[in-house]
């Protein structure tokens, strides 16, 4: 039996040594009303420090973890990388024919983005479909082993999550994802589409402008704002992805070494990334603690930055858009403070769109940020009157006993 | 009196804490076969961290530092106070000797315009002397940074230029490459003509003058432009970072030794031209980021408000018109940006133009200060062209 039940179980003397660091932990300066102009204000990392030094309790967080994510892990092959050990997390929906439904984070992410979307979407109901849920940690996050060598790109990613989905048993499937889980869940569309996965739907939506007859179209006053909050974060919200794709090891020294340093990189994200999201400081560290816990250490994390983005890769590739569009189904929420927003008219070239939400709030992390909203769209996707109903043949998403009539 | 001559003092306590963090020290795995692609080597940093907790002796370098003629004063910037500014000073035995200003940049520290004192400073009669100021730009080494945001090139100029007069220097030239470039050309801008009276730098760049055939180029400049771009793609994440989130970087360069190191050591080995660093040299340059007065996050700012218009990162090498005060270029094949002679010509008021070195990268002062000191010699040299641009302080 290849599958192993699993529970977080982090070393005292991990947490001792962490500790240890904490207390030793030097601090910046900060010039003088910087604000968030110059990056995490000090006030607040200072603050999580203090926190994190005494108070957080990781034991108290890692069982909410253990006891609200049934967790396991297994052996995946991957094509020229040998077998790595990946950790997901399996909730079966009471529905038999629930429709199985693979969740892929990215970064800063983790597996534990789907905690809010997973009770939510294996419930039953005669009133929307459910799903049998997966979510795992991508090679390199979570308690899932990393590569061990070069070349683990969007590919290797794409045949981890669709090798797992089968090794459960589940030969036909759909996809949701966001940040890298986008990248990977189109990978798995355009490699595995059809056959295997038979729709997918994304929180983060790319796109180019319209070229030739449709650039003329005039922006609203809400796509102006969008364009605003997308320039804003290319200008100023990228330098992480500059040295993640090009020195992910330079980098990689600081953050495993440094608990404050990998407090902060993640923490503007977490910040700026999201919609006025209400985080908790506890929430933040744990969050952080997933990556500083994490089996293979915060600097495997990057990696999947240089593989699929690095100086060595196309201009298309850069951009996500090499190959074909996926001609599986596909649905697409859009989330106003999504970092990369954009123009509705922008996304049509991104594939077979079947489905369409807009939202008046949320941001990167919808799963985390907007979990109602987001299985909303999830079921009215999938769901008896929904563009992609019966996707997955004999797996509608409802009990057959006590059929809801239309 | 307001020079206060300067040593290096490290407090023990610090030491001590460096040694406790050191030993703590975690460090990440590595990709196997991935030498350099994906930053710098497990097994560069592993050895590093090593003699940095076990044989290298801090005293002893900061005591050979401190034989450097090193002083501090306060410097007032127009919105901005008053500073503590750190610097070298030495003067030529000759008394006509010329004036000069030495600016650094980064991952640049005063300890890089050391070696060429003695070489300048030198009395001869085949070539000009010089009196030598080596700057610590606010926020590096033992300089106080600005507490304020705004503090931009303008204001490292100001800087320059008043600590050349307080030292009694009405009339100077100088010397600068990476953000010394971009404070030299402002002092040349600001001050040029009055104070400043010559400039000369080693970071040359450039682009095509409008009639230029591509064809033309030659295939030891084809490469040298590939490399160019070659670097480009790979080795700017530091800067990106650097000019949009610095204090966000900053919580890790200054609580992590190991992540400072491995930050630095990068460009150190990236930007030299075979230069062949001993480790002690390594963690003594690194050891004055760590013990730095404001810190590595001083050292990142001139970046976030010179550099903060991404579509023009260079701008504050470029602004404005070009200083109208004689340039001098010298030529390194192993900078980050090599480019025909020809296309440097626009950088100003060029009246000394090097041939292209055999050897030497982004750090020429430190690399091969007899090959820089040579170039300084030969434009300032009696006949040259840029004798005498100080009056009464022509090096002789």
């Amino acid at each position: 039996m290849s599958e192993t039940p699993f529970k977080i179980s982090i070393p005292d003397a991990a947490l001792q040594r962490l500790q240890t660091k904490l207390e030793l932990t030097t601090l910046p300066d900060e010039l003088d009303g910087a604000g968030w102009d110059y990056g995490a204000p000090l006030a607040d990392v200072k603050r999580l420090v203090s926190r994190w030094t005494n108070g957080y309790d990781w034991r108290h967080h890692e069982a909410q973890l253990n006891a609200s994510l049934q967790q396991f892990t297994r052996p995946i092959a991957v094509d020229g990388h040998g077998t790595l050990n990946i950790h997901y997390v399996h909730q079966r929906s009471e529905v038999t024919n629930a429709i199985p439904l693979l969740f892929v984070h990215g970064w800063p992410g983790s597996f534990i983005e789907a905690r809010k979307i997973l009770p939510l979407l294996t419930t039953n109901s005669a009133n929307h479909p459910s799903f049998h849920v997966v979510t795992f940690s991508l090679p390199g996050y979570g308690f899932s082993e990393a590569a061990s060598k070069p070349g683990f790109g969007i590919k290797q990613y794409a045949e981890v999550g669709h090798k797992l989905m089968l090794a459960l048993g589940y030969n036909e499937y759909v996809t949701q994802g966001g940040d890298w889980g986008h990248v990977i869940t189109r990978k798995i569309a355009q490699v595995y589409g059809g056959k295997y996965s038979k729709a997918w739907h994304t929180n983060m939506v790319m796109g180019q402008p319209p070229q030739g007859d449709d650039a003329q179209t005039e922006l609203s006053d809400e796509d102006k704002q969008l364009l605003a909050r997308r320039e804003w974060h290319r200008k100023k919200g990228m330098g992480y992805m500059a040295e993640q794709s090009t020195q992910p090891q330079t980098l990689g020294y600081a953050l495993t070494d440094s608990p404050v340093g990998l407090l902060a990189w993640i923490y503007e994200k977490l910040v700026n990334w999201t919609d006025n999201y209400p985080w908790e400081d506890d929430e933040i560290l744990t969050w952080i603690s997933i990556y500083y816990f994490s089996r293979a250490g915060p600097a495997a994390s990057l990696r999947i930055y240089y593989e699929a983005m690095g100086p060595h890769k196309t201009d298309a590739e850069r951009g996500f858009a090499d190959g074909a569009a996926p001609e599986i189904p596909l649905g697409l929420s859009h989330f106003p403070q999504e970092i990369v927003a954009l123009p509705r008219s922008w996304s049509r070239n991104l594939g077979n769109i079947v489905f369409e939400a807009e939202h008046d709030g949320g941001g990167h992390f919808a799963a985390y940020e907007k979990p109602n909203e987001l299985v909303d769209d999830v079921r009215k996707m999938f769901g008896q009157n929904g563009p992609a109903f019966g996707v997955v043949a004999g797996k509608s998403g409802y009990s057959t006993e006590g059929k809801s009539g239309l | 009196m307001a020079e206060t001559p300067f040593k290096i003092s490290i407090p023990q306590a610090l030491l001590d804490r460096l040694q406790q963090k050191l030993a703590l020290t975690t460090l990440p795995n590595e990709l196997e076969g991935s030498g350099w692609d994906y930053g710098v080597p497990l097994a560069d940093v592993k050895r590093l961290v090593a003699r940095w907790m076990n044989g290298y002796d801090w005293r002893h370098h900061e005591a050979q530092l401190n034989q450097l003629p090193q002083f501090t004063r306060p410097i007032s910037v127009d919105g901005h106070g008053t500073l503590d500014i750190h610097y070298i000073h030495q003067r030529s035995e000759v008394e006509g000797a010329i004036p000069l200003l030495f600016v650094h940049g980064w991952p640049g520290i005063f300890l890089e315009g050391s070696r060429i004192v003695p070489l300048l400073t030198a009395k001869s009669d085949d070539h000009p002397s010089f009196h030598v100021v080596v700057l610590s730009l606010p926020g590096f080494g033992f300089s106080e940074g600005a507490k304020n945001p705004g503090f931009n090139i303008a204001q490292y100029a100001e800087v320059g230029n008043k600590l050349m007069l307080a030292l009694g220097y009405n009339e100077y030239v100088t010397q600068g490459g990476d953000w010394g470039l971009a404070v030299t050309r402002r002092i040349a801008q600001l001050y040029g003509g009055k104070h400043s009276k010559a400039w000369h730098t080693n970071m040359v760049f450039g682009e095509p003058p409008a009639d230029f055939d591509l064809t033309t180029l030659t295939p030891e400049q084809q490469v040298a432009l590939a490399r160019t771009e070659g670097l480009m793609k790979k080795g700017m994440g530091y800067r990106h970072q650097q000019s949009t989130q610095p204090q966000t970087l900053a919580y890790a360069m200054t609580d992590s030794p190991v992540g400072l190191l491995a930050w630095i050591y990068e460009k150190l080995v990236a930007w030299t031209d075979r230069y062949n660093w001993t480790d002690d040299e390594v963690l003594t340059w690194i050891s004055i980021f760590y013990f730095s007065r404001e810190g590595p996050v001083g050292s990142f700012r001139i970046y976030y408000e010179a550099m903060g218009n991404e579509t023009m990162p260079m701008q504050a090498f470029r602004e404005g018109p070009a200083p109208g005060i004689p340039l001098g270029l010298s030529h390194f094949p192993g900078d980050l940006v090599v480019v025909p002679k020809s296309w440097s010509r626009m950088m100003g008021n060029v009246v000394f133009d090097s041939e292209v070195h055999e050897a030497g990268g982004h750090f020429p002062a430190y690399e091969q200060p007899e090959a820089l000191a040579g170039d300084l010699r030969q434009m300032f040299v009696k006949g040259g062209p840029a004798y005498g641009v100080v009056p009464s302080k022509s090096g002789y």
